[in-house]
């Protein structure tokens, strides 16, 4: 073994004496607790955990419930509505702040800035703002368009969209700051190429810019999901879940089930299969994350 | 396991024997660790004098307030209770009484109640939540109506009426009557699930207390698919017609403005609002209490109790705390103390309301009660967790809040989903 070799070794040795502990918590965080509420999803717990196996029945009974159904169909709605929009809307504002305008640091603070609130504090505020009795349909209606009408909060069928109007309004300025970063890390030499070959902005940005950006746009499409489907706050503060039961999301329930009705075990069938749905997601990103990492090492 | 019962059971009598000669030894001073929501306002105010005058009494007070919804507190509970060390003395209500001693020992309060002549001045339906097993392990603190209806004189002004509505055909006259005067919103209500829930009991109670009791209480599934649950709909439609529509998620307490200036008329709400009234600046003369309506002519009243329950500890300064604090909470003078403070009446029927503490509305919310109780019609709220279990609870109002909030639903299809959502969650 040579004198080299053996640095190596020692550097290896520390290396894996360093990352064990965090490893190790975050093997008893993520995994044992998972594994935990798994379980619990199976046991007929009730007020407190309890062992015993009662099969698929929780599962059965929370599939069945209304307010599961209810909040599945919205998970939907508003994951493919908020992440969809967030990302363009932050697509957008990156654009438009790439232009190297005067006040460029001033106008970044201030699209990043929802992101410092926390989601109880946009719930509330907006929940005032698009109150028709006193929010923005009040001050149309004062300013003399009495016919204008906003009443989404109180709308079953478009509660539902409130909640992404605030998300955007929180996250969008996150995801402009993502794509800011990609802008600014486009080839200057490629945009010149282009330029000298002829192609407009909108060309230049279409063409040659935005196809480069695709890494990141996936990075923020996979962050924004996660967002979407652990919203929690956000709800409680701007619709309580209401009107009636129009705005439940699965979050939402599992907090009703676990805490407010004291069934341990049919809100841990419900995080299991709010777990699921994240799974869904995240195991597709992750392939597709080694095909590229496998692609360019080829390549 | 039986020589392991024997065992303990001799060492428990050892305890026994040993114990006098302890207390003889060294007097214990009594202490109690206590945990409830109450923190703030009237409430925390309440807590706070009872407090003072455990101190008073030579116990040390150890109140731990859990601020936030009441599932903040059980789950600080929850968790006392998993780690072996549950609280001396803890808030809890209505049938969770029950399902709760399941999961920890309670103190058997038999002696200490039978001691104070306790079950003769509490009304039976309300004994019988606190005696899981046929045991006393809590002791109810206070009363509150659920079924109150709360009149803005300035609406009745407008509506020129000169008669309080003591049925619901009564009501509703009444409500089209402000509606016509220029009355906005004949009735002011919240949007939390709560207030939805208690427009439904108040409907269904006042139609027929018997099917209340059968349907809601008893959760037959005749009564659940009976005339009256429809009929109750029915009437909360026409109730959810005469609310702000804007209301959304807000909190009930932001419409006492506007009920006070008349342009809301009618509130169902409990014995708090006065509290909430008062405290926000609004005088007695301003609103009238009066009791809910009632179809058959006789009082109908919706119990809601606040209650301690007590979790078994071994260490002999909290159970003389334990014994302490059970005996202040069965005293008329307390009851008198905590009522005056937070708005509701005293558990004890035997409590005179004549002295100057009191408001009009609370000696004709404890009149209601007597009279309710001699009429076999004081039944145990739903929306206020009195009548079932959370789980039962929560399930009946995801109905009633939905049917509220969509009118595309029938009473027929609302008595039918309620009935369906009982069996889905037996």
């Amino acid at each position: 073994m040579t004198a080299r070799s053996a640095l190596a070794g020692s550097r290896r040795l520390a290396e894996y004496l360093v990352i064990w502990v965090p490893l190790l918590l975050s093997a008893g965080h993520v995994v044992l607790f998972t594994a935990w509420t798994t379980w619990m999803s199976f046991t007929p717990s009730t007020l407190l955990p309890v062992n015993g196996w009662v099969g698929w029945r929780n599962y059965t009974s929370v599939l069945g419930t209304r307010n599961w159904q209810i909040a599945f169909d919205n998970l939907l709605l508003f994951g493919a509505g908020f992440v969809i929009l967030t990302a363009l809307t932050g697509l957008l504002l990156a654009i438009l702040l790439d232009q190297r305008m005067r006040g460029e640091n001033l106008l970044r603070s201030i699209f990043l800035y929802p992101m410092a609130v926390s989601f109880v504090v946009t719930g509330t505020v907006w929940s005032w703002l698009l109150n028709p009795g006193m929010g923005i349909q009040k001050l149309v209606n004062d300013w003399g368009w009495t016919g204008f009408r906003f009443d989404w909060l109180i709308d079953r069928d478009m509660a539902i969209w409130t909640i992404v109007i605030a998300g955007i309004w929180q996250s969008s300025g996150f995801a402009m700051a993502l794509f800011l970063a990609g802008l600014r890390s486009v080839d200057g030499d490629l945009i010149k190429a282009a330029q000298i070959d002829g192609a407009g902005p909108i060309r230049t940005y279409t063409r040659v810019i935005l196809p480069t950006l695709w890494p990141i746009a996936v990075a923020v499409l996979v962050i924004l999901l996660q967002f979407a489907i652990k919203t929690f706050d956000l709800v409680r503060a701007l619709t309580g879940g209401g009107p009636g039961l129009a705005t439940q999301l699965p979050a939402l329930v599992v907090y009703d089930f676990m805490f407010q009705r004291g069934h341990i075990g049919r809100g841990s069938a419900a995080a299991v299969l709010m777990l699921l749905t994240l799974l869904f997601v995240l195991v597709p990103y992750g392939g597709w994350k080694i095909y590229q990492q496998r692609r360019a090492a080829r390549g | 396991m039986l020589s392991l019962q024997r065992r303990a059971m001799l060492a428990g009598s050892a305890g026994l024997l040993a114990a006098p000669s302890i207390a003889r030894a060294q007097p214990v001073k009594p202490r109690l660790t206590a945990i409830s929501q109450w923190s703030a306002g009237s409430d925390g105010a309440a807590i706070t004098a009872l407090g003072k005058k455990f101190e008073e009494r030579g116990g040390v007070w150890q109140h731990s307030p859990v601020p936030g919804f009441t599932t903040d507190m059980m789950n600080k509970l929850r968790a006392q209770i998993m780690s072996g060390d549950p609280p001396a003395c803890s808030q809890l209500k209505g049938p969770e009484i029950a399902a709760w001693s399941k999961i920890a020992p309670t103190v058997d309060l038999d002696a200490i109640v039978a001691a104070a002549g306790y079950e003769k001045v509490v009304s039976p339906d309300l004994a019988r939540l606190h005696k899981p097993g046929g045991k006393w392990a809590a002791l109810p603190l206070q009363v509150y109506r659920t079924n109150a209806l709360y009149l803005s004189k300035r609406a009745l002004d407008r509506a020129k009426a000169d008669k309080l509505p003591t049925t619901w055909a009564e009501f509703n006259a009444l409500a089209e009557k402000m509606k016509s005067g220029g009355v906005a919103h004949p009735v002011a209500n919240g949007g939390a699930r709560p207030d939805d829930g208690q427009k439904f009991e108040a409907a269904l109670a006042g139609i027929s207390p018997t099917a209340y009791r059968a349907a809601i209480m008893q959760l037959d599934a005749k009564a659940l698919n009976g005339p009256e649950v429809r009929a109750a709909f029915a009437q909360v439609r026409k109730i959810a017609d005469w609310m702000d529509p804007n209301t959304a998620a807000q909190h009930y307490s932001t419409h006492l403005a506007p009920f006070i200036a008349g342009d809301m008329g009618m509130m169902i709400q409990g014995g708090w609002a006065q509290g909430v009234l008062l405290n926000a600046g609004f005088k007695l003369d301003d609103f009238i209490i009066a009791p809910g309506p009632t179809d058959n002519g006789k009082p109908v009243f919706l119990l809601n109790a606040d209650a301690f329950i007590f979790w078994q500890r071994k260490e002999a300064d909290l159970q003389a705390g334990q014994k302490l604090m059970a005996e202040l909470v069965m005293d008329p003078a307390i009851q008198t103390m905590y009522s005056q403070i937070t708005g509701s009446i005293p558990v004890r029927s035997d409590v005179d309301l004549s002295g100057p503490g009191w408001s009009d509305g609370q000696r004709e919310t404890a009149s209601t009660l007597k009279g309710a109780i001699a009429a076999d019609q004081a039944v145990l709220s739903l929306a206020h967790n009195m009548a079932q279990e959370n789980g039962m609870t929560a399930a009946m109002i995801d109905v009633i809040t939905e049917f509220v909030k969509n009118r595309a639903i029938t009473p027929e299809q609302g008595a039918k989903r309620l009935a369906e959502a009982v069996e889905g969650a037996r």
